[in-house]
């Protein structure tokens, strides 16, 4: 288990990380989101000891290691482009960890290579054990990089961005691979990404940072149903956020009344998912906004509507299993719609408002 | 047949016109290279007498070479010479490099550094190798600070005007060829590399003889190539600093030109460059430079 208590981190008068805590537990899957810039490497760079906090405590099982050398923790990072050795093989990078650390080497030759054959049986690469590493590609390049991390049996691993550098197909197929290997060893994996789906799709909990705090900590549905802030919503990319302010039990929006969810009286912020908004005509009694249709994205399984609203881009999802796509034209007037209790309303500060106990099981 | 050549070569020489990009480099080197080579070939079977050269051929001049133990010996003192340059500069340079490469992180800083090596070209070769006589003389810099300091009684003799004078003058001057190369090739090295292999737990020295030492190898060929090439071709500095006491393959060339024996520096021509083209065919063996560049 690593405990993070009040970490602070500034690189000249910059604050990449303000009082950071939170713990990782043992045996879990836990994804760190982030837009880039707010500080999700340095933290991993600070748990990994690459980078010393300015203050606070890093724990793993009860101990402070904060000044110890990354070997020293128990630890394992897979950095963002492999940081595969260019010059050895795939079975001589695999070893490098058992064969070269200072502490208790592994000298035998045989336990090196059923180790290695092991590791990489697991990552799905044996047979490449004498590949250069120049020879094979990305995919199998972050596969060794991974093997080589969990060949030391380390408590915790570190990922930073793993994926950030495979095309989408092979992406998604190494997103169950990790997941698989993570179950078969299991060691706690932290995963930071820049990618919302990457993030909820693969952990068992889910961190948001943003401009260097910890903004949310909770499982994926959790999150991506009540992000408890505004923050939260933004980066999640799923939400279109209106501004604006309530009155006479409404949300006034350019120049409209919303209706605010049930036993909500005050809010600043309001906010609505792509999917749970609909497309109607632009004298629909039910219309809550009129907006300027401007172009779609088909995404394979659904489309994405992008219209002008009041202030700023309205984004609609809509799922293809459900009806055939619609087609508007450009420049066209319509309207946007969609159920008062979808709707989640945030304060001045930008902190969810209402019971999100209650609403969550509902 | 014929008609079919003269048909298809307009068309190969319009598809293959990117060739002729090459044309002036290969006029100029064909030349002023491939044919001043062969004629030194040819002129080293040339007859020399004292006063005349006649292009009857005869292994004259070669027997002379191999017999004499002016000339051989010159070949393996050349060859000592080179060899200890080359080692002085790799020890001295390497660790500079590594500096410069390495423990520098800041790009500036670096290439600060390395315009700070070059300074010394910026005085002319003559001005450089001389200033040594000075330094190293008997009663030079060096000498006058050391029986000032009473660590030595007597001057030291051996200072200039030896083997050893050339060697310190060599290294002086051919260093920075070495630091150059090496130090480009360790900056290049990905710093994520060495945080991996701490990371899996190497010690620093480990991290050094596994990773940093391997991926700077192809600099210290290419530093190697330099100094060697340099080294090997070397008479002013051992002329000026031996008193003309150290002769290498180089200072016999300019005394048997000097002298007109020209059938006889084109044998001492003859075995320099092929002693050249065999040590670099050596390094270039070391390491795959087209892979490591």
């Amino acid at each position: 288990m690593i405990e993070l208590s009040a970490l602070n981190k500034s690189f000249g008068f910059t604050a990449a990380l303000s009082d950071i805590t939170m713990t990782i537990e043992d045996d879990e899957y836990l994804t760190l989101l982030g837009p880039s810039g707010s500080g999700k490497s340095t933290l991993l760079r600070l748990i990994a000891g690459l980078e010393k906090p300015d203050t606070g405590s890093i724990f793993i099982n009860g101990q402070n290691v904060v000044g110890l050398p990354p070997h020293q923790r128990g630890l394992g990072i897979v950095q963002q482009n492999y940081a595969l050795f260019p010059h050895m093989t795939v079975q001589q990078n695999v070893e490098f960890g058992l064969r070269w650390r200072e502490e208790n080497p592994v000298t035998d030759e045989k336990e090196l290579a059923r180790r290695v054959g092991a590791t990489l049986e697991l990552v799905g690469l044996n047979g490449f054990e004498n590949r250069g590493v120049g020879q094979i590609s990305g995919g199998q390049m972050q596969r060794v990089s991974l093997a080589r991390t969990l060949v030391t049996e380390p408590k915790v691993c570190l990922l930073d961005e793993p994926l950030g550098a495979l095309d989408a197909n092979l992406r998604e197929r190494m997103t169950l691979e990790l997941r698989r290997i993570r179950d078969t060893l299991g060691v706690s994996f932290l995963h930071v990404t820049g990618n919302e789906n990457e993030a909820l799709a693969m952990g068992d909990r889910m961190i948001v940072l943003d401009q260097g705090h910890v903004v949310m900590i909770a499982p994926p549905d959790v999150l991506y149903n009540l992000p408890n802030s505004m923050r939260v919503a933004q980066v999640l990319n799923a939400y279109n956020i209106l501004g604006g302010q309530s009155r006479d039990n409404g949300f006034e929006h350019g120049g409209k009344l919303l209706p605010l969810p049930e036993g909500v009286k005050e809010a600043a912020n309001y906010a609505i998912r792509y999917d749970a908004a609909k497309i109607v005509p632009q004298d629909d009694p039910s219309a809550l906004l009129q907006v300027t249709f401007l172009t779609s994205e088909f995404t394979g399984g659904g489309v994405t509507y992008f219209m002008r609203g009041p202030d700023g881009v309205f984004e609609v999802e809509r799922h293809l299993s459900r009806a055939d796509p619609t087609v508007y034209t450009s420049g066209q007037a319509l309207g946007v719609t969609w159920d008062a209790k979808d709707a989640l309303v945030y304060d001045a500060q930008g902190v969810l408002i209402g019971d999100a106990q209650m609403r969550g099981a509902a | 047949m014929s008609a079919e050549n003269i048909q298809s070569n307009p068309r190969f020489l319009i598809r293959n016109k990117h060739y002729w990009l090459l044309a002036p480099g290969i006029v100029w080197m064909t030349l002023f290279l491939v044919v001043p080579l062969g004629m030194m070939v040819y002129v080293s079977f040339w007859t020399q007498t004292t006063f005349a050269i006649s292009n009857d051929l005869t292994l004259k001049s070669w027997q002379t070479f191999f017999a004499s133990e002016t000339y051989f010996g010159a070949l393996i003192r050349t060859i000592r010479i080179w060899l200890t340059v080359l080692f002085l500069t790799i020890l001295i340079g390497y660790p500079a490099a590594l500096f410069i490469g390495q423990m520098v992180r800041n790009k500036t800083t670096q290439t600060v550094l390395l315009v700070a090596c070059v300074i010394p070209f910026w005085t002319s070769f003559l001005i450089r190798v001389l200033a040594w006589r000075p330094m190293l003389g008997k009663e030079g810099a060096i000498n006058i600070l050391l029986q000032k300091l009473g660590l030595i009684d007597a001057p030291i003799e051996v200072l200039l005007f030896t083997e050893l004078a050339v060697i310190i003058g060599m290294v002086q001057i051919y260093v920075v060829f070495m630091v150059g190369p090496i130090a480009f090739m360790l900056a290049r090295i990905d710093q994520s590399l060495i945080e991996a292999a701490r990371d899996l737990g190497a010690s620093g020295w480990t991290i050094f003889r596994k990773i940093i030492l391997p991926l700077s190898l192809p600099g210290v060929v290419v530093g190697a190539i330099f100094v060697s090439v340099m080294v090997l071709g070397e008479f002013a500095t051992s002329s000026a600093l031996s008193g003309r006491k150290v002769n290498l393959l180089g200072n016999i060339i300019v005394t048997q030109v000097g002298s007109l024996k020209w059938a006889f520096a084109a044998v001492i021509g003859v075995v320099l460059t092929a002693v050249m083209a065999l040590v670099v065919t050596i390094l270039l063996r070391i390491v795959d430079l087209r892979k490591e560049l």
